[in-house]
């Protein structure tokens, strides 16, 4: 066996001390660095307010990913929770100084992609609004792009075939486009717009026949409305005289303002006489109710006559009976 | 202990004796990489006669790698974000580049290229100094004069080790970090938030504390297994060249499970 040779004895480091030492110094600072940068990225020198957002579905929300205003990632979900309901409430957390953006009026949105994660994304519409209070808790609106995709292939197949429909050699579009068509060339032609409304060239020569005379007319309409002018400045003047007349200081309605006062003071005297003819009639009625006594003790006294009348005519009968005058009433039968 | 010099019979259980000597391989590794942690972890190790022993293995361990193991990590760093680069756009997924960079090149490509660097320019030469020691009885020497073998020789290029794997793979995390930034931004530091922001992302609790308990078990691995002493080795010269692909093997599968577990913890 063939000796093994001496391991070679390192060189003399010059300053080996010094030179180990930097190199613990450095490994020292790269570790300090690589914690303070990443507890900067994640986020924990920032002061946050939370901001609790409420979604039906969870899916495709991960912790750490962002919430974008305009695209710039203004927050990041720091957890996610189910709700007593069974919603899912997922928490952002956003940095203070970018709070700001975010009103009481904000929207937020969830989107899914057909590639890539799920997106949050904050909407501020009135940037006047009052700021979004700590805490504060949103309903997230849902935008899922797969699931949309099936109702849009049957939509745009829908409106294909009706695309087709329109556009086939019968269609009906075809035909009003080549009347369209014929109506343009006659727009053109000599009788212009008036040709394509009326169809015939004897209808458009009475429509402008029918336009001349109506020129003359309004000119005829003109000397009328001015006379009509005259007619109102006179009438003004007449409404200022009966004005005058009505309103002035001899006018009717002060002097029929003094009438009623008269006729204040007649009514007045009237309800006088109308208290003494009430008077009058009171005693009017004692009257009547003694002539309706008088008129029962008449009653009697008519019994009393009658009774005499009926003594008198006995007496007269008897008187008859006896009276040798009388005669025979009897009938003889032979 | 299995005798594992005793060469191999033929006859009833051939198989038996290889998954023994394997095992016994395996057990040397793990007591020899308990008794390193031990004296790693006790202050007496870093007494101040110990100090001139240590700084020399942990100069030895990064200085003389670290200009070239810069170059390396940037060269494959560029190549790697070039790619991503390019690909993404083609595809127009430009805005997970930046993502994708910071996953593969930083928390698996490059701490599994600092292992492998620091394996084949520190480590391994170092056992193989090691062996030659043991194999000519020196440290048998030093026992018998009153030093502590593994305290004096073979702790120093543990802690080296460990440590050269940690700074070269914090340098170059950090390169790539930076090459990624001015790849895909330019010479601008208007990018830096939002890059922050992306790395941020990147780098959760959970994918933080994976990473450093990879690059952790990536540092003990490479600086303790090839140390380990190996049963098969004879001191022959042919026999240690293949010992020390075998050590590589070795190094480079145990590194690779590490991986394989940080990905499942990672993705899964």
């Amino acid at each position: 066996m063939a000796t093994e040779p001496e391991p070679d004895p390192a060189p003399p480091v010059a300053h080996l001390e010094l030179k180990a030492r930097l190199l613990l110094l450095l490994m020292v600072l790269l570790m300090a660095a690589a914690v303070a940068y990443l507890m900067y990225a994640r986020g924990a020198f920032e002061r946050t307010q939370e901001l609790v957002l409420v979604a039906d579905d969870s899916e495709g929300i991960v912790v750490g990913m962002d919430m974008t205003f305009s695209g710039f990632p203004i927050g990041r979900v720091g957890r996610i929770e189910l709700s007593p309901e069974g919603n899912a409430r997922i928490i952002v957390n956003i940095p203070r100084r970018d709070a700001r953006w975010l009103r009481a009026s904000s929207v937020f949105t969830m989107e899914n992609g057909l590639v890539g994660s799920t997106k949050i994304r904050a909407f501020s519409g009135v940037m006047t609004d009052p700021p979004l209070p700590d805490g504060a808790e949103r309903k997230v609106l849902r935008g899922d792009a797969a699931a949309e995709i099936p109702r849009m292939v049957a939509s745009v197949r829908e409106l294909v075939s009706n695309l087709s429909t329109l556009t086939g050699s019968e269609a009906p579009l075809n035909a009003t486009l080549h009347n369209l068509q014929t109506a343009a060339e006659r727009l053109n032609g000599p009788r212009g717009a008036l040709g394509v409304l009326l169809g015939n060239e004897t209808d458009a020569k009475k429509i402008t026949l029918a336009l001349e005379r109506t020129n003359a007319l309004l000119a005829r309409l003109d000397g009328l409305v001015l006379k009509a002018d005259g007619i109102a400045t006179r009438t003004d003047g007449l409404v200022a005289h009966a004005d005058a007349q009505v309103f002035g200081a001899s006018g009717v309605v002060p002097e029929t303002r003094a009438t009623v006062v008269q006729l204040n003071g007649l009514l007045a005297d009237a309800r006088n006489s109308l208290k003494k003819v009430d008077a009058v009639l009171v005693e009017a009625q004692a009257i009547g109710a003694n002539t309706r006594e008088a008129t029962a003790d008449l009653g009697s006294l008519r019994g009393e006559v009658d009774a005499s009348l009926r003594k008198v005519e006995q007496l007269v009968n008897e008187i008859n009976r006896k009276w040798p005058f009388k005669r025979d009433t009897e009938i003889r039968l032979p | 202990m299995v005798d594992a010099r005793q060469p191999m019979q033929g006859g009833s259980g051939p198989w038996l004796r290889a998954v023994l000597q394997w095992m016994a391989s395996w057990w040397g590794v793990l007591d020899f990489g308990s008794q390193m942690l031990v004296l790693a972890l006790s202050p007496s190790s870093y007494r101040r006669s110990q100090r001139k022993v240590m700084y020399r293995q942990l100069y030895a361990a990064t200085a003389p790698q670290l200009a070239a193991f810069v170059v390396i990590a940037a060269v494959v760093s560029l190549v790697i974000i070039r790619i991503v680069v390019a690909t993404a756009a083609s595809y127009g997924l430009s805005r997970y580049a930046l993502d994708v960079l910071v996953r593969t090149l930083v928390l698996e490509l490059l701490p599994l290229l600092v292992a492998l660097f620091v394996a084949l320019r520190y480590t391994l030469p170092g056992a193989q100094e090691v062996a030659l020691l043991r194999s000519q009885g020196r440290l048998r020497e030093l026992w018998r004069a009153g030093g502590d073998p593994a305290r004096d020789e073979l702790l120093p290029r543990v802690v080296a080790g460990v440590f050269a794997v940690a700074l070269l793979a914090a340098l170059g995390c950090l390169l790539a970090l930076v090459l990624t930034y001015l790849t895909v931004y330019g010479f601008t530091a208007w990018a830096f938030a939002s890059y922050t922001r992306t790395v941020g992302q990147v780098f959760n609790p959970a994918v933080t504390l994976i990473f450093a308990f990879k690059a952790l078990f990536f540092s003990l691995i490479v600086a303790i297994v090839p140390m380990a002493p190996d049963p098969l080795h004879s001191g022959d010269a042919t026999r240690r060249r293949r010992d020390n692909i075998g050590l590589l093997g070795r190094v480079f599968a145990l590194t690779l499970l590490v991986e394989v577990f940080s990905l499942i913890g990672n993705y899964y």
